[in-house]
């Protein structure tokens, strides 16, 4: 494949990228290339077969396959060139892109570049637990290929440290693959993914749900043995005397998602630290002219929808810049305040619309989020494990006086 | 007179309900909803707990092993594990199509099995 003249060139076919990509062809991109390095397009999709996918995009219920193949099948109809099978090893602050596959090493240059890659999963060695080093401990990821993929179950009697959405529905799949949940265990007092999840995949099956506990060590010379759980304070520090042994033969972590941001970390795109993913404006254009971002690769979503709708903001961006159109206009910082954790996109530039989003620190009731002056909208509960979305018109931000540099995005209690 | 409890799944404040059901199984009584819809759920989850049920089922004369499968809408709760062990059974050959039964009329609930994915040679 002629790799020169490419217009936008998106590195990852997950649910973002092929977005991407396809929002790039219909703005009017001649050549889009999806770079991506399996043997197919749609990223985690193919492993994730459970439901709940495209309530938003869709108005439908589907599962991960079936999310994945719409946006497949719209990416060939597209004409969009695809390369599989292919790594991306570098992109350059200049944007040259290195790439590996059967063919060997080749470089080009696109006119613009979507980072759309995703995200990885945290291990065992981000946790630092005490033990051995047995066989059986799999990120909770690991073990849905494993399952709904490969088709193997990874153990008979499992524990799972968190309660995400990966960790719960993990929990129900490998229940109704024969094997024994002992149980889920959670640091914190209320469980991290949606309460959908811990009705019908922890309640509908009475898998024990552990909630300020934690895993203190593992046991097991060469395969894992079992797991001493403990109590943990309002630190979350294990409280001494409270341990108890739980046998088992597999433990999944299910412990946190990181934006995968090797790539872009080289390019010399400017880091967050609160979403571990690049900084962007509301274009999702990074610190480096031409290089975009959108997906999980920027932070992590909790609904494949705005992966998708992110990553399209993305694509529109990037074939503005192709055809040689730049924002420009005065630039505004986002700020996190009280109970904020982070918001994205961290500065404007010149006009609107905004799509931004953010996510609290602790839950709370009550409350009401705004964005300055310019946004605010009362919820009945915040939580770390909901993100929230909020659009911002044209004509909103036309009503923020000059001078204007930054902008607080706060949740306050409601009065 | 009996009560249940039922978690609502509608929002993310997960109102904890409880209900005042007949001896002939009438629900009476929903304390606990914060609001209509979700007690419109509570009670529809007391009377006729459904679930859409997700998985994979193995493969025979496919390039890959499995083949991830859903029923066509949900089926009642208490028919998950056993329509399980009617999945073990089932193998699927290619060619199929995403959205082509796989099992016709799950254990008589009048649900299909359909695939979610193509499924090649
Ligand atoms: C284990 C796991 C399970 C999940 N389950 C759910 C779920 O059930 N429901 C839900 O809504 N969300 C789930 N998520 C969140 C999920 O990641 C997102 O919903 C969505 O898949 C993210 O889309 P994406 O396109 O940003 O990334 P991905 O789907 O991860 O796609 C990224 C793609 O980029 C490719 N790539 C990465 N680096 C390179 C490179 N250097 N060169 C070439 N290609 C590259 C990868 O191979 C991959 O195909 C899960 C996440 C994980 C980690
Ligand atoms: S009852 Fe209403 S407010 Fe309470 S969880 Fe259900 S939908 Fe939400």
């Amino acid at each position: 494949m002629r790799l020169q003249g490419v217009d936008v060139a998106v590195i990852g076919a997950g649910p973002a990228g092929m977005a991407a990509a396809i929002r790039a062809k219909e703005a009017g991109a001649q050549r889009v290339l999806l770079v991506e390095r399996q043997e197919e397009l749609g990223g985690l999709l193919h492993q994730c077969i459970h439901n709940g996918f495209g309530l938003l995009y869709f108005g439908e219920d589907l599962t991960g396959p079936e999310y994945a193949k719409r946006f497949i099948d719209r990416v060939y109809d597209l004409g969009v060139e695809t390369l599989l099978e292919t790594t991306v090893l570098e992109i350059s602050p200049e944007r040259g892109i290195r790439v590996i596959n059967k063919g060997g090493l080749q470089s080009f240059r696109p006119k613009a570049v979507v980072l759309a890659m995703g995200c990885r999963e945290r291990t065992r060695d981000q946790l630092g637990i005490p033990g051995g080093r047995p066989a059986g401990i799999f990120t909770a990821g690991t073990a849905q290929r494993l399952v709904n993929v490969e088709g193997l179950l990874p153990g008979r009697r499992v524990v799972i440290l968190g309660s995400g959405d990966v960790g719960m529905i993990m929990a129900r799949r490998l229940t109704l693959e024969g094997a024994r949940v002992e149980a889920v265990v959670e640091i914190l007092p209320y469980v991290g993914g949606l309460i959908r999840n811990e009705v019908q995949c922890l309640h509908d099956f009475d898998i024990p749900l552990l909630l300020e506990h934690t895993v203190t060590e593992v046991h097991g010379e060469r395969h894992l043995e079992g797991v001493t759980v403990a109590k943990v304070d309002p630190h979350r520090r294990p409280i001494p005397g409270t341990e108890i042994q739980i046998e088992c033969d597999t433990l999944l972590l299910s412990v946190g998602l990181i934006p995968e941001n090797e790539l872009s970390r080289r390019a010399g795109v400017e880091l967050d630290p609160l979403t571990g993913g690049p900084t962007v404006d509301q274009w999702r254009e990074t610190t480096v002219p031409g290089v975009f971002a959108g997906g999980n690769v920027l932070h992590v979503h909790d609904l494949v929808d705005n992966c998708s709708w992110e990553a399209e903001l993305a694509a529109e961006g990037a074939v503005r810049f192709a055809k040689g159109e730049r924002t420009e206009g005065r630039e505004i910082c986002l700020r996190p305040g009280r109970n904020v954790r982070y918001v994205v996109p961290q500065r404007i530039r010149g006009e609107g619309p905004v799509t931004l989003f953010l996510r609290v620190r602790e839950m709370e009731e009550g409350m009401r989020v705004r964005v300055g002056d310019l946004w605010q909208k009362r919820f009945r509960v915040v939580k770390p494990s909901e993100q929230i979305k909020v659009e911002l018109s044209p004509k909103d931000l036309r009503r923020l006086p000059d001078g204007v540099a930054e902008i607080r995005v706060e949740c306050e209690v409601a009065g | 007179m009996k009560e249940a409890q039922i978690i609502c799944v509608g929002c993310p404040l997960g109102c904890r309900a409880t209900l005042k059901v007949s001896r002939e199984g009438e629900v009476l009584e929903v304390t606990g909803c914060r609001c209509k819809e979700g007690r419109r759920y509570v009670v529809e989850e007391f009377r006729n707990p459904v679930r859409v049920l997700t998985a994979t089922v193995l493969t025979e004369g496919s390039r890959v092993p499995l083949l991830p499968v859903r029923t066509s809408s949900p089926i009642p709760k208490e028919k998950l594990r056993e329509a399980m062990k009617a999945l073990a059974k089932v193998r699927a050959k290619p060619p199929l199509r995403a959205g082509e039964v796989v099992l016709e009329d799950l254990l008589g609930t009048g649900v299909d099995l359909v695939a979610t994915r193509d499924l090649p040679s």
